[in-house]
Formats: structure tokens, sequence, C-alpha cells
């Protein structure tokens, strides 16, 4: 038995934790590959020159993502907007709780998928946007539907695709620059002779290669693990505003019990929904290792949380 | 040279401490007033909807007069709690609304005419609705307030809660005794259903 409060803190808590670790490797692999630049270009501050250039391709890389996700994803998935005559239920349930989140009432989409999923997108809540198959509509009732959009709505208070998108920037600067120090090795770089007599620039380069060669899928993992933390504080966050958990728990067993695939779903819009849109082929030997590589905790897992707070 | 750098810059963190203290309890003031205003503006809705119902359904319901002067009679509470703006009048009339809606259901549920009838079905959605509008309503006024008194209350912020003396905020009011806060006996037995 925890406290929603309590959970709520905890949650934000352990995210902040990993946010910071995150932060810290990514600081530490740019640190070293630039140090491994730096001995290669034969010049010291060489290296940060290369960090910007890396840093502004991968973020305009995820800008135009980022400002444009609301209609990128609405057109990938092909939702048409809500009314509130056609869609009561969903566009009500949307409508009470952000009134009681305090948020402006964010854009409502429905996806025409028999799949039951919902996903939520928008750089920040004035531009949110909250996309519900018609699937969940006819499967779920209130009480469940208002668990999923509580989930969603969190996502939205808590600014996660603002979260996500920076992380993704993060991890794509390391990757460029971890590919970059790989591929300028087959060009040469300088003289071997110039190197000779500096045992720190060849430690520094060793290491720099090791980080090059390793950071990317490092920090792509520490990516995921940040992901399934948000998850679970949004989880908690609908709780504390429908204070129902019976709720949620009864949508996600649905929504997971459901064997149906959402056709509208592709890698890319993956991460976005309440649930995996691709569901778990693999089950227990290999589950804790393959959990490494999902974007969402397990159901099982989730539910075993929420329960905790019924 | 360098302590009067760290000075400076441990001043300027404490400003920037004070400042962001302040606004969240100005910020808190304001965001709970107008939840207050939230609730008031759902009761309005409901209030508005009840002689919707009235209408479409009064032909069937000849015998059922009581109910219908206990609606007059709710509608206008709710009117006064609305122009008062006081919190808990509003919370008082909600709760009043809450409780007849049960009464409702049950004159629908004997009715088979009234319950086939689309545009009551209509208004009981609508009015199902409001009434969640204004529990989530008053459950923003609860969160509010907490956040603002626990803030108020707590090691560093309440050094400028008393300092520009913040003072504690109500909210919504809930009698700490009483008969609702007791359990009977036989309310903590399993009720028996028979089918």
């Amino acid at each position: 038995m925890i406290n929603i409060y309590e959970s709520v803190s905890a949650n934000k808590r352990k995210s902040a934790v990993i946010i910071v670790f995150f932060i810290i490797f990514v600081a530490l692999a740019i640190y070293f590959i630039s140090q491994a630049f730096a001995v290669y270009l034969g010049y010291q501050p060489g290296g940060l020159g290369i960090v910007g250039l890396s840093l502004i391709i991968s973020g305009l890389m995820s800008l135009v993502g980022y400002y444009y996700s609301d209609k990128i994803v609405l057109t990938i998935s092909g939702a048409r907007p809500a009314s509130r005559n056609r869609d009561f239920e969903f566009y009500t349930v949307a409508e009470n709780l952000s009134i009681a989140s305090g948020l402006p009432k964010p854009k409502l989409y429905v996806i025409a998928d028999s799949a039951p999923n919902a996903f939520a997108t928008g750089r920040d809540p004035e531009h949110a946007v909250i996309c519900a198959t018609t699937g969940l509509l006819q499967k779920l009732d209130r009480t469940e539907l208002e668990g999923v959009i509580g989930h969603e709505l969190s996502h939205i208070k808590n600014y996660d695709s603002r979260l996500m998108s920076v992380v993704a920037v993060l991890v794509g600067t390391v990757a460029l620059l971890g590919d970059w120090l790989i591929r300028i090795r087959w060009f040469g770089g300088r003289n071997d002779s110039d190197r000779e007599g500096n045992q720190l620039g060849a430690i520094m380069l060793i290491v720099g290669i090791i980080f090059a060669i390793l950071s990317p899928i490092v920090a792509q993992l520490i990516q995921l693990a940040i992901s399934r933390r948000r998850e679970f504080l949004a989880d908690t966050g609908s709780v504390a505003l429908t204070r129902q958990p019976s709720g949620l728990i009864s949508a996600l067993e649905k929504i997971s019990r459901d064997t149906e695939p959402l056709e509208a779903a592709n890698k890319a819009t993956a991460h976005l929904y309440i649930i995996n849109p691709f569901k778990g082929k693999t089950k227990s030997a290999v589950s804790t290792f393959s959990n490494l590589f999902n974007t969402h905790p397990p159901v099982e897992e989730r539910i075993k949380a929420l329960r905790q707070m019924a | 040279m360098i302590l009067t750098w760290i000075l400076v810059i441990a001043l300027i963190v404490v400003v920037f401490w004070v400042f962001s203290t302040y606004n969240f309890f100005v910020g808190s003031k304001a965001r709970i007033k107008a939840a207050v205003q939230e609730i008031g503006n759902q009761l309005k809705r409901q209030s508005d909807l009840i002689p919707n119902l009235e209408a479409s359904t009064k032909g069937y319901l000849k015998h059922e007069t009581g109910i219908f002067s206990k609606l007059t009679e709710v509608r206008k509470s709710v009117e006064s709690a609305i122009k008062s703006q006081d919190v808990q009048k509003m919370a008082d009339a909600g709760s009043k609304v809450a409780s007849l809606l049960p009464d409702i259901k049950v004159i629908m549920e004997s009715n088979p005419e009234i319950k086939g009838s689309e545009v009551v079905v209509k208004l009981m959605d609508e009015l199902r609705d409001t009434s969640d509008k204004i529990m989530y309503a008053r459950r923003l006024v609860i969160d509010l307030t907490a956040d603002y008194n626990v803030k108020r209350v707590s090691i560093q912020s309440s050094f400028i809660a008393n300092l520009l003396k913040f003072d504690e905020i109500t909210g919504l009011i809930t009698p700490q005794e009483g008969e609702h806060v007791e359990v009977k006996a036989e309310e903590t037995k399993t009720p028996k259903i028979s089918l």
C-alpha cells in the first residue's frame, strides 16, 4: 500500500536519477571521444569544434520532429479530429481530466483501427495532441478510458515528448561523434612520428575509441530506461488524477490481452503509445534481457505497481 | 577576489530562490481562484441542463411531482451559490445535485417509455458528465490548496511564507467529525445481493 503522493515523488526521484546518470555518461563519452579527436588531429581544442558540429546536426534532425511532431505523427497515423457528438465519451473524459489536471484541453484525434491503443504527443501542453483508436473507444468503458486518458495527460503534464527529444538529440550526438572517430582512422589522420613518446595521447586514443564503439549502444539503453521510467510516472500521474487505479489496471489488461496488431503504428511512433503496439513475442527466460530494449515496462509490472496503490 | 565572486553568485541564487518561491505562492493563489470559478461554471451548466430534462420528461411523469419541486429547489441554491462565488456554498450545491441524480435515475429506470427516449438518454449522459466535471474541478481545488499549504509549512519556503504573510487557504471544507466518519457495525458486512 503506497500513498499516491509518495508514489508520484518516488517516481520523479527515480526518473531524475536516471536522467542525471544519462547526462554524466553523455558528457564523459563526448569528452573522451573529443580528446581522441584532439590526439588524431594534433591540436588540443580541436575536439570541441567537432562536438559542436555533431550537436548541431543531431539537433537539426530532431528539431523538425520536435516542432512538427504532432502534425507528422497525425499524418503518418491517418487520424481524424474527434467531435463531441460522435465521440462523446472520449471527448468529455478528456475535457474532464484536463479540468482536474489544470491543463488546457489537448487536441483530440481518432484513428480508425480496431486494435485498442492511444498516444499523446506535442512539444508542450498548448500544442498537445491525444489520439485514440476506435478499438479503444469501443472496448473500454468510461472508467477505463479515464485511466488511459489520465496516463496520456500525465505525459503531457510531465513534458515527456520534450524530454525524450532532448535525450534523442544527445544520443544522436554521441552516435555521430563515435561514428566519425572510427571513420577518421581510415583516412590516416596524423603521422605516427608525431605521436611518438606521447603516452597520454595513446591512452586517450584507446579510451576514445572504446567509448566511440560502446557509447552509442549504452546511451540508447539509458534512453530506453528513461522512457520506461516515464511510463511508470505517467501511470501514477493517471491515478493521481482519477484516484481509481482499478480503471487503468483493467484497461491495461484489456489492451494487452488484445492480440490484434495496430496497423497505424510503426517503429518510429511505437514509443508514444500507452502499450507497445508490437506486443511481446518473448516470454520468461529471455524477457528480462529483452526488456532492456523495450520502450515500455512489461504490463505485469505496471499492473503490480498500480495494485500497490489500490 | 574569488570570495567576492562566490558571494555574488550566492546572492544571485538566493534572490532567484526568493523570487521563484514568491511566484509559486502568488501563482497558486490565482490558480485556486480560477479553479473555484471553474466549479461555478460547471454548476451553472448543470443547473441549465435540469430544466431541459424536466421539459422533456414532464409529459411522462405527471404523478412524480415531488422530484420536480426538489429539482427547482436545487436549481435555486446552485444559482445563489454561483452568485456568491463562495467555495463552500458551491460545493454544497454541487453535492445537493449529486444526491438527486440517483432519484432521477430510479424514476427513469421504472418508466420504460422514458428510458427508451433518446433525448432523455442524451440528457442523462450530459448530467453525468457535468457532475464528473464538478468532481474534477473540486479535485483541482483540493490538489492546488494541498500543494500551497504543504509548501507554506515546508522548511525553506515557510520562511518566505511567514515573511510575506501568505496565510493558509482552507479550500473545500469537509467536517472532521460527525456521522460520515464513523463506520457502523452493519456497514462493515458484505452486502447480500439476491437476484
